[in-house]
């Protein structure tokens, strides 16, 4: 028999009057996430030209992200929860529209195939999956997973769940007592399993639930924006406007405005208050799920740091929302201590299913403090001391700039003549350790007749203050290395650490300085690809750890793993590629007397469990860093650069 | 009330030993130039008492025209003005005259503040040569001050403690090192601000120099002696590494 809409119903459509209520209450709402968002400031950004961008919207990130909710699959049981769900109830809104447009215009959606198929036995599936996803749901609130209730758990989210279950609940028990009455539907499997229990009789419970049914659904509606389910609208949003370029994207400063007498006002440098940020931070904080994803695999807080960006996210939203926008107790709220306990690893934007942007949040509040405030641990305040004085933050160190060198016959890069400039850099020329980088990288690319020259003076590239949120420092550090280089007119570069590498791919073309950059890793890589060099297998094992600023936020994953399946057998670690956790070193905290457990043992210990021989890495903070991490659970020397590794299969 | 804190530029402290080499008598010129290790704790010293205080604050430093754009990051902290000395004897008696000079030239300074270590190789001579000449009371290795009315309430770090003492008019102190006076980083405002503030150059005076002559200088060669501790029992083996550290003199 054909379905006949508003079965046993009067004044049916009296629903449409609800809806349209629901939705003016919904807009309402929405528009005051707006006006929220609105607040900050317009960023000002260049488009950036990726294929399919449209306007501000990364079309390609939408789609995956957004809507396919590519990240959540990497939790699998919440991925395929919130599939159900979220595919469930769009496929339900697309039936109940179709209900409505055969109502009002007779759309014929109740006959043939497409009514048994679709109407009938799709619906009840989406209907289906979607309870199992709101199950799964519910019951992970009752028992939530540390990372939900760390350091705050959020509220709201229950009863948009419970208003859902008792409308799909509603809508199949509608449904089982109009079969129960009208006569089976074969494909409605549901409906027929709650037919086989209902009376066909119980017309007016029929009529109770139907209207209950209905205007559940307004209420959830109407509710979706006073509730965390606004992340349905909020999480596509902030995908489809998220950069997706790996890694946080910092910019550069410009500084002239200070030294211009005319200017009217110098602009406040970092963020101190909500307002200082630009509109796309203030979605990121009104788009947080809240799911702590970033705090389960931050470094930081995994070793008992004051830092969980999940708390950052949290603390940021929870002021938007009370409209506190202008609150100047934000830093000290967060506190200085957690925001310099970054190590700026991105993990925590790799793992966020919302296309966050934490670390820039958490550099925007350091560079406040410490080029507006002055405020910064003692250890990373001596780094930068030292880089303004001397141009490397290595202060201490019993290293001059040449001793990395001694013994060797480097050539020094000469205008015109030399074609690659090797930037040794300056953990790499003061760090004993390190040292021993470089000299293996003269041998390789000697072996390899490769045209190379270093600079008469070492000098950092300035990543170390732009990280620790000095970028007044950078900018001076950079401006000197980008005139150098056009003075010799260097072309090339091929950088030792990923630090530099990073710096000098996107921070120095907007500056001015537009190099071609090969990271030591994937240059070894070529030259054995291209026969110019023959390392000598020493059949080992070698497990390999991702520095965060090759890996990460480069996607350079790949080429170390070949020079090192040429040196003997890869292993890897159970955190690897995009899902690496960090040596601790990174965003100045290779200069931070941290407390808790240290991120470097927790990474060492994790590498030697594997019980490969050796740990190779690509950067020399990792390099050193391992080293430090291993000397607590052994004394044998273990990990080394895959450059000395490499050397050492030439000899 | 008006606090001066004398400044120097000298040769990075950290040139490595084996690195380091001189010409003339002096470190290579191809050193990087800095403020004085102590004297940027003198001078966040300074900064913190103009704050408490509301104080003026003079830098003055003896030295070369180039040195001035090192010492813009003493105004970059906080000072008020920057008083540069022209002048290049390494003679603590003509380096103090010169300041003492600078010092009079303001007229109404309170207290002068200096880093502990002088430019003289670390004898730090030149602080209480100027105290003496000014007629002033010095007192070295101040760790804190505080002025209560007429007073000043200073603390004198000592190997095995501080001591505290006060005294009233005027004074000539040497800062030494804590935790509380680490140099700030100047804010990006200041650094700018700092560039355009004018520098009060003083023609500098011959002075009158010590009785005596450089005949030569020799910088130690670098020799590392290494010696295995057995390990057995770390808290014995400590021990030993501390005796031994004592006995060599470094601790
Ligand atoms: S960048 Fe790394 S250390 Fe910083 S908050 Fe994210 S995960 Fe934690
Ligand atoms: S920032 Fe992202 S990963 Fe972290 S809690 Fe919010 S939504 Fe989850």
């Amino acid at each position: 028999m054909t379905r006949i809409p508003y079965w046993n119903i009067s004044y049916g459509i009296l629903i449409d009057l609800f809806a349209l209520v629901a939705v003016i209450v919904f807009a309402r709402g929405a528009y005051g996430h707006w006006l929220r968002i609105r607040q900050g400031k317009v960023r000002v950004r260049k488009a950036v030209d990726l294929p399919g961008k449209i306007g501000p919207v990364f079309v390609y990130a939408l789609v995956t992200k957004g809507i396919l909710g590519a990240k959540l699959y990497k939790k699998i049981f919440t991925g395929v929860a919130h599939g159900f769900l979220f595919w469930g109830m769009l496929v339900l809104g697309v039936g109940t529209t179709l209900v409505v447009l055969n109502v009002l215009f007779g759309l014929p959606v109740f006959q043939g195939g497409f009514n048994r198929w679709f109407m009938s036995f799709f619906l009840d599936l989406a209907g289906f999956a979607a309870l199992i996803g709101l199950l799964f749901f519910l019951i992970r609130r009752w028992l939530p997973p540390e990372r939900l209730v760390t350091p705050k758990a959020r509220i709201g989210f229950s009863v948009q769940i419970g208003i859902l279950m008792a409308v799909i609940i509603t809508g199949f028990l509608v449904e089982g007592i109009r079969i129960a009455a009208t006569g089976p539907d074969p494909y409605a499997f549901v409906g027929n399993f709650m037919a086989a229990w209902l009376p066909g009789s119980a017309l007016a419970a029929h009529r109770i639930l139907w209207w209950g049914h209905g205007l559940l659904c307004m209420l959830f509606i109407a509710y979706i924006p006073y509730s965390p389910m606004m992340h349905i609208l909020l999480v596509p949003t902030n995908t489809a406007l998220a950069d997706p370029m790996p890694g946080s994207k910092m910019g550069v400063m410009d500084f002239s405005s200070f030294d211009d007498e005319d200017a009217e006002e110098m602009p406040t440098l970092g963020c101190t208050r909500l307002v200082d940020f630009t509109r796309k931070r203030l979605l990121d904080y009104a788009s947080c799920l809240w799911c702590g994803r970033c705090h389960e695999v931050c470094p930081a807080a995994s070793t008992e740091k004051p830092l969980s960006p999940k708390g950052v996210m949290v603390t940021l939203a929870e002021r938007l929302t009370n409209g506190q926008v202008e609150d100047e107790n934000l830093i000290d709220d967060i506190t200085e201590e957690a925001l310099f306990a970054c190590t700026t690893c991105t993990a925590c934007m790799e793992a966020c299913p919302a296309c966050i942007n934490q670390p820039k949040t958490i550099l925007k509040f350091r560079q406040n403090l410490v080029m507006e405030q002055s405020r910064i641990p003692e250890l990373m305040g001596k780094a930068m001391t030292s880089l303004e004085q001397r141009a490397h933050p290595f202060f201490g160190t019993g290293s001059g700039p040449k001793e990395w060198c001694k013994d060797l016959d480097v050539p020094i890069f000469a205008k015109g003549e030399t074609e690659y400039l090797l930037w040794i850099g300056c953990s790499v020329t003061y760090e004993e350790r390190a040292q021993k980088i470089a000299r293996a990288m003269v041998r390789i690319l000697d072996r390899a007749g490769v045209s190379y020259g270093i600079l008469e003076e070492s000098r950092c590239t300035g990543d170390p203050a732009k990280q620790m949120g000095n970028e007044f420092m950078f900018s001076e550090l950079a401006q000197t290395n980008i005139e150098e280089f056009d003075d010799l007119g260097v072309e090339k570069i091929i950088t030792l650490c990923p630090h530099c590498y990073n710096s000098f791919t996107r921070h120095y073309p907007p500056m001015g300085g537009n190099y071609t950059v090969i990271p030591h890793a994937v240059f070894i890589d070529q030259l054995i690809a291209g026969g110019k060099i023959v390392p000598r297998s020493g059949g080992q094992s070698i497990v390999y750890h991702d520095p965060c600023y090759l890996g990460r936020r480069n996607r350079i994953f790949d080429a170390p793993r070949n020079v090192i399946g040429r040196l003997g057998r890869l292993v890897e670690m159970p955190r690897h590629g995009a899902e690496s956790f960090c040596c601790g070193g990174g965003g100045g905290n290779y200069w931070a007397e941290e407390v808790g457990t240290r991120i470097n043992q927790v990474r060492s210990k994790e590498a030697l469990d594997t019980g490969a021989e050796r740990i190779a890495t690509a950067c020399p903070f990792c390099l050193l860093m391992i080293t430090d991490g291993t000397k607590k659970f052994t004394e044998e020397p273990k990990a080394f650069d895959i450059a000395e590794l490499v050397a050492e299969g030439l000899e | 009330m008006h606090i001066a804190v004398l400044a120097k530029v000298v040769p990075d402290y950290e040139v490595p030993s084996a690195d380091f080499e001189l010409t003339d008598s002096r470190a290579h010129s191809r050193y990087t130039r800095m403020i004085g290790l102590y004297d940027e704790n003198a001078i966040e010293t300074g900064v913190q008492l103009k704050e408490a205080c509301k104080a003026k604050l003079t830098i003055i430093s003896y030295g070369k025209t180039e040195d001035i754009s090192v010492l813009r990051k003493a105004i970059a902290m906080g000072g008020d003005a920057l008083h540069l000395v022209m002048g290049d004897s390494d003679d603590p008696f003509v380096i103090a005259e010169n300041l003492k000079m600078a010092i009079d030239g303001l007229g109404d300074v309170d207290l002068v503040l200096a880093g502990q270590q002088s430019a003289d190789m670390d004898r730090g001579v030149v602080h209480s040569i100027l105290a003496g000449m000014l007629g002033w009371q010095f007192l070295p290795q101040i760790s804190r001050i505080q002025s209560e009315g007429d007073l000043w309430m200073v603390a004198q770090a000592h190997e095995n403690g501080t001591r505290n003492l006060q005294f009233s008019g005027k004074g000539v102190l040497s800062i030494t090192s804590i935790p509380e006076n680490v140099p700030r980083i100047p804010v990006v405002r200041a650094i700018f601000a700092a560039k355009k503030k004018p520098v009060e150059k003083i023609e500098g005076i011959p002075g009158t120099p010590m009785n005596a002559k450089e005949v030569s200088v020799e910088i130690p060669k670098m020799e590392s002696v290494c010696e295995f501790l057995p390990i057995e029992d770390m808290a014995e083996t400590a021990t030993t590494l501390l005796s031994k550290l004592r006995e060599e003199r470094y601790l």
